[in-house]
């Protein structure tokens, strides 16, 4: 038995104000005091998120935009943040800046076709698909993966970009740009991560930048390598994402979205697939980056 | 002296000079296989080696590219002289032999057929050799590094030449002419599917085509004439005669004193001419699919052939992309610029740049095969096309395989006027081109074309590292025989 009481300093949930009024130390001028502060605080806060909201309608248009109905005519390029390709890709010194991209016929990577079709809408990309001698036939949707040969393709240089597409018998997708300065970048994720950059979109908030590779990972790892109870595990937690907002990093549509969609849908059975990941998906189809993926699903 | 009872199942044949029709099948040594297993053939092959062991003697057959174990023991069938005469026999005799095909335990690793090998039953002789060959063709197919290391002789390359009728027998060699065969056959057949019409050009022409001092000329009744650089004119003029779409396979003659690994003083002009619709891509596009569809019958038809060499060679496999990769000129310079070789915006390639620039090609995209597309105009010859939007620069293209120039073709001035002016530029002769500029005006569609040597494309798609390898009588500054 304690010789005397004293002040529980650990007490949860208590705040000092009750303790202070139970041991009759505290000066009510200095509740109050508190009081108004938490007041002043709580009402800052509100006005921040209410100008974010604003923020955001300016520079992405369709954050709070309700993708669940089709939208008329094509869709505007979602990303509007610029990237400088000197910086990511080294000067333009005459040469095409080409992106080599070496990738197994069985095993088309959906997500980097979106990204083209995304690079396409921002930048001058010359895009040329290729067969490699190391493969003897292949289907012809994937020959034209990449849309209709630009008419001016025998104009090389006055492209800002090359996006060539080799179909080769590789255990691994690959991606070679330049071979003097920079190893090759292996796996699809990976190479998705290098062409988002160049869309001046990555998140600058190291949270959602974080939140965004581990979805991205999950996609990868979970998903595409992992077993039914893998994937059901991985269209439960998007599903409960999806729930709380219509993008899986927020109110923004991003890489995350665009790797999860697009091996969600290789992996088939999208019908099964939980609600909030059904409309989710159908979003996707219609801000129409993700046309040119659907000739590739069974 | 004993009694031969095996008398007639051996001996020298007399010569044959078609006194019977035999009505007997011969086996080719290709086709022994296991399911001939215990059957009675007859096979005609070369003895490659022959063997006395005790009281059997070891043969090795050969045709062409194929060889097979055949095994003569002293028994019922065979006496003793018997098996003495086949162990006597001379290297590269052709003999006829008839056998039992018998299924092998362990594979047979030194010959082609490794799963069988042949139980003699009677072995004769239809043509000898002498004993002395001027080269051992075991020593002609091994490899280059082998024969250093162990003390075992190779044989160099004019003993080669000087012998090439041996030469020529090696599976090696076999292969990589079987390959060259196929090389021609895939043109051919590409072309016509094209709508391509194959033409015949004169080689004794009158005034040197191209220009130069590398014409060989000939005495031609009271005057000179000389032999055809390239068939070039010739194409032309059948373009302006309305063929639209030309090809012809032909000699060409260079009088280049050059004595390197790649060119020749005569070799085989596989040369391509087309007129187009509206821009000279379009020929470009033809000749790189030709040369894919080259590729990809090698690639498909022809593996037991690229094996053979690839023995006695090893090379890495020939890669390409469909379609043809193609670049620019000033890419080109911008990519070796930023390798660390300094050149000027319009100068040429030098042969080591070439060699560099298809190792940075290589690196990249992964193919042995390329175009590069504008070259500049003044290291052309003066029937180029000009850059419509760019004096400096030309429509015209240089192919190249893994790293070295295999074709060499532009859009061509189709207009009189201009072509009189370039050709002034250059200096040349009108009155010894009139003929070829008259052809022009009167009506001459727009039109290009390319040109590439037999010996050379067989040459880089085998990885082999010399054009005197894949010609057959192969002519240089210094080789006016066989």
């Amino acid at each position: 038995m304690p010789m005397y009481k004293s002040p529980n300093v650990h007490g949860h949930g208590m705040n000092c104000g009750e303790h202070a009024l139970q041991n009759g130390e505290v000066d009510p001028s200095l509740k109050a005091l508190e009081e108004r502060q938490d007041e002043v605080l709580r009402r800052l806060y509100e006005l921040k998120a209410t100008v974010d909201g604003f923020a955001k309608t300016v520079t992405t248009p369709d954050a709070d935009l309700d993708a669940s109905t089709p939208s008329p005519g094509p869709a505007e390029s979602v990303f509007k943040g610029t990237a400088d390709l000197d910086s990511l890709l080294g000067k333009d010194l005459g040469a095409l800046r080409d992106i080599v991209i070496n990738a197994n016929p069985a095993r088309p990577p959906l997500s980097l076709l979106v990204l083209h079709a995304l690079l396409c809408q921002r930048y001058q990309v010359l895009s040329s698909v290729h067969v490699h001698s190391s493969v003897s036939a292949v289907p012809p949707p994937l020959l034209s993966c990449l849309g209709p040969r630009h008419i001016d393709s025998y104009a090389r240089q006055r492209f800002q970009l090359g996006f060539t597409l080799i179909w080769k018998d590789v255990s691994e997708l690959q991606m070679k740009f330049s071979t003097q300065s920079m190893c090759p970048i292996e796996g699809e994720a990976n190479v998705a991560r290098f062409l988002f950059r160049l869309l001046g979109a990555e998140p600058q908030d190291p949270a959602a930048a974080t939140q965004m590779d581990c979805w991205i990972d999950k996609a990868v790892f979970q998903l595409s390598e992992g077993g039914s109870k893998d994937r059901a595990a991985v269209l439960r937690s998007l599903n409960a994402a999806l729930g709380r907002s219509p993008w899986l990093l927020g109110q923004e549509f991003s890489l995350a979205d665009i790797v999860c969609a697009c091996f969600v849908l290789r992996a088939g059975q999208t019908t099964s697939a939980p609600v909030n990941v059904q409309r989710w998906l159908k979003s996707c189809q219609n801000l129409g980056h993700f046309d040119c993926v659907y000739p590739f699903l069974q | 002296v004993c009694f031969d009872f095996a008398k007639d199942r051996y001996g020298i044949c007399p010569m044959v000079q078609s006194q019977q029709k035999l009505d007997r099948a011969l086996v080719r040594v290709q086709d022994l296989t296991p399911e001939k297993a215990e059957q009675q053939i007859w096979v005609r092959a070369r003895i490659h080696t022959s063997r006395a062991k005790g009281k059997q003697c070891f043969l090795v057959l050969r045709h062409q590219q194929f060889t097979v174990q055949a095994l003569l023991a002293v028994g019922e069938r065979a006496s003793k002289q018997m098996v003495k005469f086949a162990a006597n026999l001379t290297k590269e005799s052709i003999i006829d032999v008839e056998a039992v095909v018998k299924k092998v335990e362990q594979k047979i690793e030194s010959c082609s057929q490794q799963d069988v090998e042949l139980h003699v039953e009677r072995i004769f002789v239809i043509s000898q050799s002498e004993a002395r060959l001027p080269l051992q063709l075991e020593d002609a197919v091994r490899p280059e590094g082998e024969g250093d290391e162990e003390g075992r002789a190779t044989v160099n390359q004019d003993t080669r030449l000087d012998n090439r009728v041996i030469d020529l027998r090696t599976t090696t060699s076999q292969a990589i002419f079987r390959l060259q065969s196929g090389v021609c056959q895939l043109f051919r057949d590409t072309l016509i599917n094209k709508g391509f019409v194959e033409i015949q050009t004169p080689k004794i022409i009158s005034a040197a085509s191209e220009g130069g001092a590398n014409v060989f000329t000939v005495s031609y009744f009271k005057t000179s004439a000389y032999l055809a650089q390239s068939p070039q004119l010739y194409k032309q003029m059948c373009i302006c005669a309305d063929f639209d779409k030309v090809f012809c396979v032909g000699p060409v003659f260079r009088a280049e004193d050059s004595n390197t690994h790649r060119h020749l003083t005569e070799f085989v002009g596989l040369d391509i001419e087309m007129a187009f619709n509206y821009h000279y891509h379009e020929v470009i596009d033809s000749i790189t699919d030709t040369m894919v569809q080259i590729f990809k019958g090698l690639r498909d038809r022809f593996q037991t052939e690229i094996q053979t060499v690839n023995k006695q060679y090893p090379s890495e496999p020939f890669k390409f992309l469909e379609p043809t990769l193609r670049l620019e000129y000033k890419e080109a310079v911008a990519m070796l610029k930023a390798a660390g070789v300094e050149m000027g915006d319009e100068e040429d390639l030098s042969t080591p740049n070439e060699k560099l620039l298809g190792r940075l090609v290589k690196e990249k995209y992964d193919t042995d095969f390329y175009v590069l597309d504008k070259y500049p105009l003044a290291v052309r010859p003066f029937y180029t096309m000009p850059d419509p939007n760019n004096p400096k620069y030309s429509n015209s293209y240089d192919m190249f395989m893994r790293g070295e120039e295999i074709l060499s073709g532009a859009q061509r001035i189709h207009d009189a006027q201009l072509l009189t002016e370039r050709a002034m530029h250059h200096s040349i002769d009108l009155e010894k081109i009139k003929a070829y500029i008259d052809s022009f005006r009167y009506g001459a569609p727009p039109h290009a074309g390319g040109g590439i040597g037999l010996e050379r494309v067989t040459m880089l798609y085998l990885g082999l590292h010399n054009v005197r390898q894949t010609s057959m009588f192969p002519r240089d500054p210094k080789r006016l025989t066989p």
